[in-house]
């Protein structure tokens, strides 16, 4: 109603444009909107629907309803798989922004010199290929052969058999990703706090507070959207991890050692999926992992938007 | 301004090379039209493409497309999302192991009996071909070659045990595994090392290939995996554990493939095909090794077939390559090139099979050995998740040997573990 | 004097239209806390820096010499002299220098068109108001939480439908449709751009277009082109989809080229590393010359307060 009374009010050349700014933004997000529908939207209804389904890809389907996901429910493989999850993001995240954080700090100084090599350098990891980066770790944390236990020996220890203990094996898979992602997260931080003014460094440091009172009550209040925007994407990211246990445990197969000790829940989708020829039980367990990404990256973007932030 | 035509230059880039994409690819995708030309999956690592080659040269006018696609378990893969959602090659290898679950769903292939198997049938080996045919009797693959089972043993640790070194001599020390059981106890006591390199592999997933039946029963075809004989295999396995015998090396892991090179273990349960892993990984020890009968006498570890999806384009050019490249002559051939064991009976009782040796294994006489232990392969079905029972069973195994249970609570844990897998 | 050459560069390709404090900063001088640079603190980033290297170098040292060396006690950390005649065999084994060609092309491609594509879409979303604008923004990020292993039948099925297996079509298209671009994109564009600038461009009567193209374009250039070698590294790493649809060797990737090098049943350890190593270099050499952009890039105002 609004636009046709303005149109009365405006010159006729208007009217074309009026029309066309309507549709804008449609026009504007359709190319992406039309990418995203078949190759986005499709494939993420495709697995919602087919896990209501008993489905071998080369053989029959047949409607199950619900009962992939009661199966699910008493699945102790599952229940193992989740557990191992979010036992290696947790094991994975937390040091990582810690690392990135402190890095950060470091990196920020003014008069830091051979800035841009540092800064380079921590890059280096994330522009690795995660297949090269599983074997070269499996090599590192080899029981027999690898440097890590040979350190161990030098420095008095005895020797760990990494892959084959459930928390070890964990343990090298966090590594593993903190590895990979800590220099890319420091960049990222390190970009916000060059947003924040320096004089707020220089009244602190007048007052006499110390580099460590600085970085609580200035770094980290100013960085609270990076903080924030880091913790979702590293959530998603992290409850979905796949090719490092995949590879990193080479011999240990689709179950990533004989007892499952570092399966993710993505690597016993695939391994229903692909290996067992369970379509339709891996689909659930896709969705099952959907459900558990949202609510946890829910509860994290809850929990850190009380984090104080430097406006509150 | 600068900025503008910098952008406008990059799309035109990207539109032209976008639509030099289009062009390109779809001229490649639909070119075969001849009928003689064929598309191919194969493995890496076999050198498919010499016999791609050969195939041409003798066959002017045809053109194979050979995809080298990545381990078998790859390949299967590939194989597994293009019969479900697309385009399929004419003609795809499968190895043993990836095999059953596509003969549990015999409609995404041609039935080789359409096109003549019917008459190549007696020519290989009954129980390796019965591997590839379906519950309806339709034959879905054609075997190309097999593993067949031996045991590789270092003379110079046997020595050092007091343990006789010639493979007529170490074969008859050890007919049956109790016998290499008793073996094992004598070198470990003796040395003070380990005897074989693991118990899951080297003596449950052999012992489990020689009996009459496997997980299944052989006329309902139903899972049956609690039989004596799997219990049997099992329990032996459990004893070379108990025993002390074992190096607790995961077959083909670093510390496995380093323990040939250093001597960890003093036998191994290997294929024809793990010859060549033996060469590459321990070649410091060459002239060492010697090849004996395995305990049990038969048994065969891998091998693969070749299959047409049903929805090939070209399924008659691709039959024309198998009947080729599979006939007795053809394997013969293959075998004198590469060293993989043939399929075709015809050539068990050929001398040049028979006489082969090999000099790393101190000359042993390798055909021989390796085809008695096909021979004497008893036919029993293989069904969907025999690979996954027999992956349960070992990794129970596993479990053993790395302390996480005790041998005594084994089976049960074993069999909770398939109970779940394979549930329905 | 690096790091001011950098903030230099990155400052001038910055519209001064938009006000802010920051970048007033910058163009004054170097930014950061003031103060002694203590030796410790070298220390520390440059442990960092050696830890983010080793693993790469460690690399090169097992493609110089030989599989054993892996498993070499104690471990061997100095190059062998291998390398050239382990180069050779890549090349002699599988078609590497064309994987290269398709890898460049691939990822060239994705990286532009994530980039322009993400930047329209995320201009939308950010500042321009449609119907079922929210409602769409989190189905998109709704798909950034199923598993990309679900999507290979499916997406498989729609490939083969347009006749694009095994082509490299195939692997871009599904490539462009980026969740977390449009993420990026939008974030940076709501954070950066003032609604009041907008509303006085409105008010002299620009249309969207001339706003997206002489305003938000400009600013979110270097967070555009920061997206766009993320997506570049992605699409060059990426091994499970191209190798689900590529299956000539002349269409290979790099990353299924190195896959192709190993045997069938045992990893030719030497080999495997020289051909993971020689995948890395392109892109060590991008970074090489773009590196300094791209840290720029993101460092050039990401996110603000």
């Amino acid at each position: 109603m609004t636009v046709t009374a303005t149109r009365r009010l405006r010159p006729r050349s208007r009217i074309r444009e009026s029309v066309f700014e309507r549709s804008a933004p449609y026009v504007y997000v359709a190319p992406f909107f039309l990418l995203f529908a078949v190759f986005g939207l499709f494939p993420m209804a495709f697995t919602f629907v087919i896990s209501l389904f008993d489905w071998n890809p080369i053989g029959t389907k047949t409607f199950i309803g619900f009962e992939n996901f009661t199966t699910l429910f008493s699945d102790p493989r599952f229940w193992n798989a989740a557990g191992n999850t979010l036992s290696i993001w947790i094991m994975s995240t937390v040091p990582q922004l810690i690392i990135a954080l402190g890095l950060a700090h470091l990196l920020h100084f003014a008069r830091l010199r051979f800035a841009n090599f540092f800064r380079m350098s921590l890059l280096v990891p994330y522009i690795t290929s995660v297949a090269a980066t599983a074997i070269v770790f499996a090599q590192l944390f080899d029981t027999h052969y690898g440097l890590i236990n040979w350190v161990l020996t030098l420095i008095g220890g005895s020797p760990v058999n990494w892959l084959a203990g459930q928390l070890s094996s964990q343990f090298v898979i966090a590594v593993m990703v903190i590895w990979r992602w800590s220099g890319y997260t420091t960049l990222l931080y390190l970009a916000g706090l060059q947003s924040i003014p320096k004089e707020m460094y220089e009244a602190a440091s007048v007052d006499g507070a110390s580099g460590w009172r600085q970085f609580t009550s200035i770094t980290i209040p100013s960085l609270r959207p990076i903080i924030i925007f880091t913790i979702i994407t590293s959530t998603i990211g992290g409850l979905q991890i796949f090719t490092e246990p995949l590879l990193v445990n080479s011999t240990g197969g689709l179950t990533c050692g004989a007892g499952r000790q570092c399966q993710t829940l993505t690597l016993y989708l695939y391994e229903q999926a692909f290996g067992d020829y369970k379509f339709g039980y891996g689909a659930a367990i896709g969705v099952a992992l959907f459900i558990m990404v949202v609510v946890i990256a829910a509860i994290n973007f809850a929990l850190s938007t009380r984090m104080k932030g430097s406006r509150s | 301004m600068r900025s503008r035509t910098r952008l406008a230059a990059a799309a035109v880039v990207t539109t032209a090379i976008v639509a030099s994409l289009v062009g390109c690819s779809s001229g490649g995708s639909g070119s075969s039209s001849a009928s003689k030309d064929f598309t191919f999956w194969s493995f890496t690592g076999i050198n498919a493409k010499a016999d791609v080659q050969a195939y041409e040269k003798a066959h002017p006018g045809v053109h194979i497309k050979l995809t080298e696609v990545g381990s078998s378990t790859d390949t299967a893969q590939a194989l597994t999302t293009a019969l479900a959602g697309g385009k399929v090659p004419d003609l795809v290898l499968i190895q043993a192991a990836d095999l059953p679950k596509f003969v549990e769903n015999p409609d995404n292939f041609v039935d080789l009996n359409t096109l003549g198997a019917k008459k190549l049938k007696p020519d290989y080996a009954p129980a390796i071909f019965s591997q590839s045919v379906a519950a309806g009797g339709q034959v879905l693959g054609v075997p190309t070659d097999v593993g067949g089972l031996a045991l590789s043993y270092r003379k110079s640790l046997f020595a050092a045990a007091g343990l006789p070194t010639d493979p007529d001599q170490v074969g008859a020390l050890m007919p049956a595994w109790q016998d290499f059981l008793k073996v094992g106890k004598e070198y470990t006591a003796k040395t003070g090392k380990p005897f074989v390199d693991n118990a899951e592999t080297s003596i449950f997933y052999q012992e489990i290939g020689q009996g009459s039946e496997q997980f299944y029963n052989n006329h309902t075809r139903k899972l049956d995996y609690t039989n004596s004989q799997v219990k049997s295999a099992f329990d032996t396995a459990l004893q070379a554990v108990d025993d002390g015998i074992t190096a607790n090396l995961t077959s083909f892991s670093t510390g496995w493939a380093a323990g040939l090179q250093k001597g960890a273990f003093a036998t191994v349960a290997t294929p024809s095909w793990m010859l060549g892993t033996l060469k590459t990984d321990a070649p410091a020890t060459k002239g060492d090794w010697a090849i004996a009968k395995i305990p049990g006498g038969s048994g065969n570890w891998g091998g693969s077939y070749l299959a047409i999806p049903k929805r090939a384009a070209h399924p008659q050019a691709a039959w024309n390559y198998i009947k080729t490249s599979q006939s007795p002559e053809s394997q013969l051939q293959h075998f004198l090139t590469s060293g993989s064991l043939p399929t075709t009976t015809a050539n068990y009782t050929n001398p040049k099979l028979l006489g082969s040796t090999d000099p790393f294994f101190s000359d042993a006489p390798t055909g021989k050995i390796f085809t008695e232990a096909v021979a004497n392969m008893k036919s029993f079905y293989v069904g969907p998740d025999s690979g996954q029972i027999g992956t349960d069973f070992l990794n129970t195994i596993i479990n053993v040997e790395n302390k996480k249970i005790s041998s005594a609570q084994a089976w049960s844990s074993a069999l909770s573990a398939i109970k779940q897998d394979v549930a329905k | 004097m690096t790091g001011t050459t950098a903030e230099l560069t990155a400052t001038a390709d910055v519209s001064p239209a938009t006000p802010d404090s920051g970048r007033r900063d910058r163009v004054r001088g170097r930014r950061g806390r003031i103060g002694k640079v203590s030796w410790w603190v070298y220390g520390i980033l440059l442990l960092a820096a050696a830890g983010s290297i080793f693993p790469l170098y460690w690399m090169f040292v097992v493609a110089s010499t030989n599989s054993a060396a892996a498993s070499q006690m104690p471990p061997r950390v100095i190059p062998g002299g291998n390398f050239a005649h382990m180069v050779g065999v890549v090349f002699s084994t599988v078609p590497f220098a064309q994987s290269i060609l398709n890898s460049v092309i691939i990822a060239g491609v994705v990286a532009c068109g994530q980039a322009v594509l993400c930047a329209l879409a995320g201009f939308a979303f950010a500042k321009l108001q449609f119907r079922g604008r929210n409602a769409l923004f989190v189905t998109v990020l709704l798909t950034m939480t199923v598993p990309a292993q679900l999507s290979i039948i499916p997406q498989y099925m729609i490939i083969s439908s347009f006749n694009w297996v095994d082509s490299l079509q195939g692997v871009i298209f599904p490539a462009l449709a980026s969740a977390f671009g449009i993420f990026w994109m939008r974030q940076h564009l709501a954070s950066t751009m003032d609604d009041e600038l907008m509303g006085a461009a409105r008010i002299d009567g620009a249309s969207s277009w001339q706003i997206f193209w002489r305003i938000a374009f400009p600013i979110v250039r270097p967070a555009a082109f920061v997206l766009g070698l993320l997506g570049f590294v992605a699409s060059w790493n990426d091994f499970l989809w191209p190798f689900i649809v590529l299956k000539s060797p002349e269409n290979y990737t790099v990353q299924i080229a190195i896959q192709a090098l190993q045997k069938s049943y045992t990893v030719n350890l030497g080999l495997a590393m020289t051909g993971s190593f020689l995948a890395t270099i392109p892109l060590l050499l991008v970074f090489f010359f773009v590196g300094r952009r791209l840290v720029a890039g993101i460092m050039d105002g990401a996110f603000k307060g």
